[in-house]
């Protein structure tokens, strides 16, 4: 666990810089066990940060979600430097959007935080759901502990775990300026036992199966704007000529939104799991994500996230890549 | 539910061509008087890796039964690398929508050089048996919606 | 009316019958709750907190045709409402039936809507009370609404345990009654006392509140106030709490063309996209996030009281509950209240 000082320190040392405009990190959230993103300008506001297992955000979208105003006759650009919390997740979306040249790398200043993993928010409202709190979450050994309204529980972490994390490689930051605390040691493997049992049913069952999901979309697109690798200017979701997907909400568009968004992120998606934590309709993003996460692996031998200096997955190729399927 | 049998039903099947190849290759057929299935509709394009995975889903979701991508052999592509990165797109592409549910016969790629007429007729002869296999494409097919 | 009482191992029946009708009720889609129409009584699923899509969708569709047209023909064949035919809502939630008689207004102001209001006049609201709050982000009570409340809806279900009150309140819940009639039994004595007393208790575990007094006088002299900022810095700019929203209401109008084939359809857009208010020069007057959430709060609690004497929530809690990045209505209204 990260020491909370320690953290509070090393934000307000940073805040102070002069070549540093804003950090971002975490804080309490209004209600239950929730945490949120925190803004922080002003040495004087680093008392609020915080970092727990309740920290799920991903921070790293908010560097490519900023929204650039024209800059005044006159003045200057804003320059200065992003400070961003990253846990281990995370920090592989920052390395990917560098690889993809969203920007340099000397624009921002990366706070890792080795993580041992953060809850799903989704199971801890449905366990305390009338805690109105604010309550906190810390882990000791293999529990969660949930102390509020001057009580404390326990729960196993198996439990509570998100799904992700389950299956995270990656825990410790592979990209930061200042690492927090200790690396923490890979504590999970994939097996893609989720994909598998998917992939083995019948093409009838898949289409059963997706088609109840897609149609419950109701296309707020959540899930684009808080995925760290969506950031293009000009979405194929929102342009107009040609108008690929349709803003009517069926179960055909709503498929081929979901198709383009998955397969837009092909090669890109790290894995972080935030589209699918925040899909009100609760449509099970990841595991279209991983298909393509799982093939990327097997057929062409590349991983997202984890090379700065990585060519882009689809804008590159060798001579030798699997072509069985091709008549 | 009237269902059309297999036997009668006769598949749309979209395909995009390169202009240095597969579109010679396919004119060679013609000219050279192959009787092959007549369900493809063929767009010409300058180029395999010009073809937008969008336009194969596009095609789907308007009607068409099967989408057959064809470009040059490797090595053979006019610009040198296009056909390598239509292959990568496409295999990923195939193997995503066969995850969905949307059978993979619905979605072929090939290889025809401008002297293969012969192997043009074979490959449509496949993709159309295919097709025909698997039936109409309905699962997300754009509906006619009654208001 | 007197009251009736409705056994609840009749509800399956009850269910059949008012499926002559378009019935709708909450159902459960893996471990969502949705509205949708049912066929079979088995899948309504009614005993649910709240439903993640409100039910507004069912009168004021996400996608609806207005009407269809052939190129080169200038006949256009408009929608015709009443073809949908009977409606009955069964089972929705007092602040949800509350939101559509605020959204009426809207849809009758100026211009009278016909899609809206013929199927509003065709729909029939089946509540059912909040016995126990839904969420922890209720509060409702705040807003003039009421775990119990009666507005809006055409019949008011509470749940007593093993049969439910069966108030009908309007000239369309009478002649719901009449229709159920056989399957509706005379009230146990002191059950309204009794309901009475739940709708206290209900209100008693409502534990967020606001008090909107001076709000919406207050909202637009906050125009430049650095508040904006602060509360929207986190926004990411989804559509979660305006498309779940039992107020909101902004609609977009698209033509959609297929071989000569086209229908002009409305759809659901949200004033938390970009896209909402970029003029085709490319300006927008709205540029960031902090405009849009601005935006968002003042229509609900400053333009709407203005023009229509009610603020435009009713304290559902979706948009809390939902929301990816924590953006609490509550607490952005305490800021506005001590601004």
């Amino acid at each position: 666990m990260v020491d909370r000082n320690k953290l509070r320190e090393t934000a307000k040392e940073i805040i102070s810089r002069d070549d540093v405009r804003e950090l971002i990190g975490y804080r309490a959230g209004t209600y239950g066990f929730r945490a949120r993103p925190a803004f922080v300008y002003d040495p004087g506001e680093v008392d609020q940060l915080i970092f727990t297992p309740a920290c799920v955000n991903n921070l790293a979208t908010y560097i490519t979600l900023e929204e650039k105003l024209p800059v005044p006759k006159g003045q200057e650009p804003d320059l200065r430097k992003v400070a961003v919390m990253v846990k281990g997740c995370d920090s592989r979306a920052l390395i990917q959007q560098m690889a993809e040249n969203a920007y340099d790398r000397d624009r921002i200043l990366v706070i890792g935080i080795p993580c041992t993993g953060v809850v799903d928010m989704d199971k801890v409202q449905a366990r305390f759901p009338d805690v109105l709190g604010p309550g906190e979450i810390s882990l000791e050994g293999d529990k969660f502990v949930f102390t509020f309204d001057g009580k404390v529980e326990e729960v196993p972490k198996e439990e509570l775990l998100a799904d992700k994390c389950k299956r995270c490689r990656y825990p410790t930051p592979l990209v930061y300026d200042i690492l927090l605390d200790e690396e923490v040691a890979p504590f999970a493997t994939d097996d893609y036992s989720d994909v598998e049992a998917l992939e083995g049913r019948s093409q009838d069952e898949k289409w059963a199966y997706w088609e109840e999901k897609f149609s419950r979309c109701i296309r707020c697109y959540s899930c684009r704007n808080v995925c760290p690798m969506c950031y293009c200017n000009d979405c194929i979701l929102d342009r107009l000529r040609p108008q690929w997907i349709r803003r009517s909400v069926d179960v055909s568009e709503n498929t081929v939104f979901h198709i383009s968004r998955a397969y837009h992120l092909a090669g890109r998606c790290i894995q972080c799991g935030e589209c699918q934590r925040v899909c009100p309709v609760e449509i099970p993003l990841m595991e279209l994500n991983r298909k393509l996460y799982k093939d990327v692996e097997e057929l062409y031998d590349f991983e997202p996230g984890v090379k700065v200096d990585a060519p882009p997955l689809l804008s590159s190729y060798r001579p030798d890549d699997p072509e069985d399927f091709i008549l | 539910m009237a269902e059309t049998t297999q036997t009668d039903f006769q598949p749309n099947i979209v395909a995009f061509l390169c202009n240095w190849c597969s579109y010679a290759g396919a004119d060679l057929a013609g000219t050279s008087r192959t009787q092959y299935p007549p369900n493809v509709r063929v767009i010409r394009v300058m180029c395999s890796g010009r073809v937008n995975p969008m336009f194969v889903v596009n095609a789907l979701q308007e009607g068409a039964d099967g989408v057959l991508v064809s470009g040059c052999h490797p090595g053979d592509c006019h610009y040198m690398q296009g056909n390598y990165y239509a292959r990568r797109r496409f295999k990923l592409m195939r193997n995503f929508l066969e995850y969905l549910g949307i059978e993979p016969e619905r979605v072929r790629m090939s290889w025809v050089s401008a002297s293969e007429g012969a192997k043009w007729k074979e490959v449509i002869e496949e993709v159309v048996e295919g097709v025909k296999a698997v039936g109409p494409m309905n699962k997300f097919k754009r509906r006619q919606l009654n208001w | 009316m007197a009251a009736k009482k409705l056994s609840k191992d009749k509800v399956g029946e009850v269910l059949r019958e008012l499926s002559k009708f378009r019935l709708i009720t909450p159902v459960k889609s893996d471990d969502v709750v949705i509205y949708r129409e049912i066929g079979d009584p088995e899948e309504a699923f009614l005993d649910y907190g709240n439903s993640t899509v409100p039910p507004k969708k069912v009168v004021f569709p996400q996608t609806e045709t207005l009407f269809r047209f052939t190129l080169g023909n200038p006949e256009l064949r408009e929608k015709n409402v009443e073809e949908e035919g009977t409606t009955v809502i069964f089972g929705l939630r007092p602040c949800d039936a509350r939101a559509m008689s605020i959204v009426d207004k809207l849809f009758s102001w100026d211009f009278e809507d016909p899609y809206y209001l013929k199927r509003r006049e065709l729909t029939t609201l089946v509540g059912m009370a909040c016995v126990q709050p839904p969420s922890i982000n209720c509060f409702c009570t705040s807003l003039g609404g009421s775990p119990f409340g009666k507005e809006g809806l055409d019949v008011l279900l509470v749940d007593m345990g093993d049969h439910y009150l069966f108030q009908s309140l309007t000239d369309k819940g009478s002649r719901l009654e009449e229709v159920l009639g056989s399957y509706l039994e005379e009230a146990t004595s002191g059950d309204e006392e009794k309901a009475a007393s739940m709708e206290e208790d209900a209100k008693a575990k409502i534990v967020r509140s606001i008090d909107p007094q001076g709000i919406p006088e207050k909202l637009p002299n906050l125009w430049e106030h650095p508040l904006w900022k602060r509360v929207s810095d986190a926004c990411l700019g989804c559509g979660i709490c305006t498309f779940l929203c039992p107020t909101c209401h902004c609609f977009d109008v698209q033509d959609e063309v297929e071989k000569g084939e086209g229908r002009r359809a409305r759809m659901w857009d949200s004033c938390m996209f970009c896209e909402y208010t970029l003029h085709a020069s490319g300006h927008n007057p709205r540029p960031t996030r902090k405009e849009r959430t601005r935006n968002r709060i003042s229509h609900k609690y400053s333009y709407y009281p203005k023009r229509f004497d009610v603020i435009a929530c009713v304290g559902c809690g979706r948009c809390i509950n939902l929301c990816p990045v924590n953006i609490d209505i509550l607490e952005i209204l305490e800021q506005v209240v001590e601004a």
